[in-house]
């Protein structure tokens, strides 16, 4: 694909080139500019990230050694619970949100998202829901400490910490739910002409089929807390046996939000990756067509594959083999992404600069994620897995290495049109060889303890497991302090450094190479002339 | 004719949806679905195949179960 070069990117007008409205704090308050929003995302998003990463760091520090040393089982719970849901919706989340935010409009050619004003309730939505959930740990009776599903009895019997991380995730999804409209929207109806859905880049696929999901999920989950809500306070008995409810009634409305979630946190991941590689192999996508028909069969399979979460919980074996066999076929559409990554690079004249170093370890780690998966997916063999350190190896394999590593590589992929400035690829380098070292330190003994029997959500276990604890103890804080060394860098190439082109990267294709670096405030007020070269020939 | 034409376009709506489970497509058929075939189709097609594909798997399980 390529375009011919937008005026900007000559002798564009200077008035577009800076933001007019409100200055100072007025200004993020009052955001409507799809750039400011992005922004705003991302910093909230880092935010939450460091915080839940002081949370496990905390969990990895009690389990360092058996027996108890640094906080107690009730906090310690709490802190499980929160890290799961300030990772989930606070971080990973809210990041492909601002990813969307900031790309999707220079990469469809459109001036700003759809519904500008929409969009700022979209993210100051958040703030206060964050508030909710970090200030609940200060209520009498702490935070919630269901784990992150919330799963009842347990959520209907916990303090007023409960009703808080409820709360907050009826707005993170009313926020998530505009900020999807709003995706959708703007990549319906707001495509530079000539760029037909199907010349659309893979990273607007990948967001667009999110937002679906995001839309369809969303209000399930909300759904699923209320019920909890009016359990707590006012006389249902949803999930109560005694009045004729079914606690796992409430696991089924769970996961039938939870497995599109985990969708919605890799979709984006993959769409990123989609762009990194052909951009550093500099050769277009393998077979463009097959992965937007794959996102499309995993975005749908997504829907019948729910009940593989509880195994465990007592199901027909009829049932138990239809949710095997159907989540066992997943893999047949992650594999054609895989096989359609590895066939960009074959032959392809490949440099490693950091975001392709973030997006080849991917691939790697990611794949390794999704193997145990298949391996949790055998519903004999769940039976010995369910609630063990494996099932935590296994999507932090896919969260972190997959989610969190696509966020690292899109952000040194398009920083430098953020910022303006090239980052320094050294330090750069150096934060994906530390974080890839530290993560397999961190969770690769995690299978091991996991086969050999240790429970996850516990602060205390049999001595048997203390040498792979340790391991993973000094690896989660190595990964930890590695997170400062990405702070640094995003830091240090926001004050400055090498100027960077409009182009950034030799191989880079698409709208948004064609506007200067930093992005001018407003961009595409007149619509380019999209002229695709042909990226799937 | 005017049957005929709805008729390949509606194979060629089934096809596109069935290969889509596969994940793979041609990138020369892509290219004529992209151009051909008409959106809210595919999508009710990818409904009605999603509802087949569930009951194709509870088949396969009863046969499986019953031996």
């Amino acid at each position: 694909m390529s375009a011919v070069p937008h005026d900007v990117a000559h002798g564009h007008d200077h008035h577009d080139d800076h933001h007019h409205g409100p200055t100072g704090l007025m200004r993020w308050i009052t955001a409507t500019n799809h750039k400011d929003i992005g922004t705003m995302y991302l910093i909230f998003s880092f935010i939450m990230f460091l915080s839940g990463g002081v949370m496990a760091l905390t969990l990895r520090a009690e389990l360092f050694q058996p027996g108890l040393q640094v906080v107690q089982p009730e906090f310690f719970n709490q802190l499980t619970t929160m890290h799961g849901l300030v990772m989930v919706f606070g971080a990973i989340m809210p990041a492909f949100v601002g990813f969307a935010n900031w790309m999707l409009p220079l990469m469809v050619g459109a001036p700003d998202m759809a519904f500008a004003r929409m969009n700022n309730w979209s993210f100051w939505l958040l703030p206060p829901a964050a508030i909710l959930l970090i200030g609940s740990f200060f209520v009498p009776g702490g935070a919630t400490a269901a784990g992150w599903t919330l799963y009842a009895p347990l959520s209907v019997q916990m303090g007023m910490g409960m009703d808080m991380a409820i709360f907050a995730i009826h707005i993170m999804g009313a926020s998530s739910i505009m900020g999807a409209i709003n995706i959708v929207v703007t990549i319906l109806n707001m495509r530079a002409p000539g760029m037909t859905l199907m010349k659309m880049p893979l990273f607007c696929w990948t967001w667009l089929i999110t937002a679906y999901l995001l839309i369809a999920v969303m209000p399930v989950l909300a759904g699923a807390v209320t019920m909890v809500l009016t359990d707590r306070h006012f006389g249902t008995t949803f999930f109560n046996a005694a009045g004729g409810g079914d606690p796992v009634l409430y696991q089924h409305v769970f996961w039938f939000f939870g497995h599109p979630e985990v969708y919605i946190m890799i979709l984006p991941a993959f769409g990123i990756v989609s762009q990194i590689i052909p951009t550093f192999a500099r050769k277009p996508l393998f077979g463009y067509a097959s992965m937007v028909y794959a996102t499309a069969s995993i975005a749908i399979l997504s829907f019948v594959v729910w009940a593989h979460h509880m195994f465990t919980t007592g199901m027909p074996a009829k049932t138990q083999i239809f949710f095997m066999y159907a989540t066992m076929l997943i893999a047949v559409p992650t594999g054609v992404k895989v096989f359609n990554w590895i066939a960009t690079m074959w032959r392809g004249s490949m440099t490693f600069e950091t975001p392709m170093l973030f997006s080849v370890g991917f691939i790697f780690v990611f794949t390794l994620g999704g193997f145990t998966g298949l391996m949790l997916s055998i519903a004999p063999v769940d039976i010995q897995y369910q609630d063990t350190y494996f099932v935590v190896a296994h999507f932090h394999y896919v969260l972190v290495a997959g989610s969190l590593f696509a966020l690292f590589a899109g952000t040194y992929y398009w920083l430098p049109k953020w910022t303006g400035y090239m980052y320094d690829e050294k330090l750069g380098k150096r934060h994906f060889w530390l974080s890839m070292i530290f993560f397999n330190v961190t969770f690769f003994p995690m299978h091991f303890l996991g086969l050999a029997g240790m429970q996850r959500r516990v602060p205390d276990y049999n001595p048997m497991f203390a040498d792979f604890n340790e391991l993973a103890t000094v690896g989660a804080f190595g990964f930890g302090l590695t997170q400062l060394l990405f702070a640094y860098v995003i830091i240090k190439c926001i004050r400055g450094g090498e100027k960077a082109t409009a182009q950034v990267w030799e191989g880079a294709e698409g709208l948004e190479w064609t506007v200067p670096s930093p992005a001018p405030h407003h961009t595409f007020e007149v619509p380019p002339v999209f002229e695709a070269k042909g990226h799937h020939h | 004719m005017m049957t005929n034409k709805q008729r390949n376009g509606f194979i060629a709506t089934v096809l596109a949806v069935l290969w889509s489970f596969a994940g793979i497509r041609k990138g020369r058929d892509y290219q004529l679905d992209a151009e051909q075939l008409n959106p809210k189709h595919v999508i009710i097609a990818g409904i009605i195949g999603g509802i087949l594909f569930v009951f194709t798997i509870l088949a396969v399980v009863n046969i499986v179960v019953s031996q």
